[in-house]
């Protein structure tokens, strides 16, 4: 086991391919892409062959999956937007499928590439913003000034929003690369600690133990005895030693990681779901031109 | 961190677009229409079905109260229908009662007349018995002495001498 906790995002190239001079050698990042392809395509159409009125279970969860999306779009652009749900759909089904097969031990999680985040933020972002000039030409700059602003507030206001503007694709980009990232760092230093703590673990707890030990004498010799009896205090010295170099061992991280892991399927959907509702909300402005919406930094 | 480092950029981007247009056309074509038309299918059913359900709770409604009305109706005259059975009943045996009594007044009648027409035969019939009875009596008497007038005169006298006893008596 390495003990760099950033060792998991470590990419090595399987050989070399290039195209056109361009470097697209694949990599175990590029194999969990192509994997993802196959796995969300034929889930999906396996779920949409099946046209029951009382639906499977894979039907159900395809069916939850475009209402969800549906959704979203329709409250965050209303019936113009369903003209996007193809895109959104598959940007939803590829950030979850790559955050949670990330979490499968020995897979890669494409998404903690910032290259990769970045560069669908940057796309859903110029993408809001080509939106929202065709639709509504130069009138498209107004959404740099919220509805009612005072005039002698505008010289104010207009850096604000310029600057909140140009954060949309940062923030989009950095939230969902971070979030990966440091929840399989917080895995990697777990089990990092699953190997590392033993060395130090057991000589600590013979400290505590020696020092229950002294504490009793010193204290109650008497009161302890008749308590326990002379066994039950040699037993206490020598058990909570032993209980402790066991809890302090492997078994607290590995149950932390246990844990851990837990959250980090809830956090590869809501990142998902964070990722495709703001890209609703920016093509909503654009779209409906309403000034910022709510929830968008 | 592993993640800045540039040598995977081109590789990652083309593979990421690629990837992604490559899921995009296959959900487009093969996946999202079918599952959109499938809830839009469910959707139109269970309206339908509702609404069915709707009209036809309406209809047993109509057809329910329509039965209680016939019921209602049905009974009243059921009711009606005794209570005239009843008046008739009681007519019928007001008549009879009233047929009766003069049936028997009738009999009653006719049975005092059958027993006047009686005594008067029996009464003729005596005043002849009579007065036979005297003519021979007198015959006895007188032994061929008296015409056949003087017969005739004795004979009436003495008729109506007895009638006239009779008639006190």
């Amino acid at each position: 086991m390495e003990s760099n906790p950033l060792h998991p995002f470590e990419l090595h190239p399987y050989g070399s391919l290039s195209l056109f001079g361009l470097d697209i050698s694949p990599n175990k990042a590029v194999v969990m892409m192509w994997i993802i392809i196959v796995l969300a395509s034929s889930l999906l159409i396996i779920a949409a062959r099946q046209q029951r009125i009382v639906p499977t279970r894979l039907q159900s969860l395809a069916e939850i999956l475009v209402e969800f999306i549906r959704n979203m779009i329709m409250d965050t652009m209303g019936e113009k937007g369903m003209k996007f749900f193809p895109f959104v759909a598959t940007l939803f089904v590829f950030i979850l499928f790559c955050n949670i097969l990330g979490l499968i031990p020995g897979s890669y999680t494409v998404t903690s590439q910032i290259v990769v985040t970045a560069a669908f933020a940057l796309f859903v972002y110029s993408m809001s913003i080509v939106v929202g000039f065709v639709l509504h030409g130069i009138k498209f700059l107004g959404i740099l000034m919220p509805a009612g602003t005072p005039v002698l507030l505008l010289p104010l206001m207009v850096p604000i929003e310029l600057v909140s503007q140009l954060a949309r694709p940062l923030s989009l980009a950095v939230r969902l690369f971070a979030n990966m990232t440091a929840g399989h760092t917080i895995l990697a230093v777990l089990f990092g600690m699953v190997v590392s703590i033993p060395l130090i673990a057991a000589p600590l707890a013979v400290k505590i133990g020696l020092l229950i030990l002294m504490v009793v004498l010193v204290v109650g010799r008497r009161r302890v005895i008749a308590a326990t009896g002379t066994w039950g205090l040699v037993g206490m010295c020598i058990l909570i030693p032993v209980i402790l170099t066991v809890i302090w061992s492997r078994w607290l991280p590995f149950a932390f990681s246990i844990a851990i892991n837990g959250l980090e399927v809830g956090i590869a959907f809501i990142q998902a779901y964070i990722f495709t509702i703001l890209t609703c909300v920016y093509l909503g402005d654009a779209i409906t031109l309403h000034g910022h919406a709510e929830g968008a930094h | 961190m592993p993640q800045f480092d540039t040598q995977f950029f081109s590789s990652l981007l083309f593979w990421e677009w690629v990837s992604f247009g490559i899921l995009l056309l296959i959900l487009y074509k093969y996946a999202f229409p079918w599952i959109l038309e499938n809830l839009d299918a469910r959707e139109r059913k269970i309206r339908e079905t509702i609404e069915a359900a709707e009209r036809q709770r309406a209809e047993a409604e109509r057809r329910m109260a329509e039965y209680d009305a016939k019921m209602r109706s049905a009974q009243k005259e059921a009711e009606e229908m005794i209570a005239q059975a009843k008046v008739r009943a009681q007519q019928m045996m007001e008549e009879n009662e009233r047929r009766m009594s003069a049936e028997a007044e009738r009999i009653k009648a006719n049975a005092a007349r059958e027993i006047e027409q009686e005594r008067r035969t029996a009464l003729e019939e005596v005043r002849r018995y009579a007065g036979e009875l005297g003519l021979r009596v007198a015959e006895r008497v007188l032994e061929r002495s008296l015409t056949d007038a003087d017969h005739k005169r004795l004979a009436d006298e003495a008729l109506t001498a007895v009638a006239k006893d009779f008639e006190k008596s």
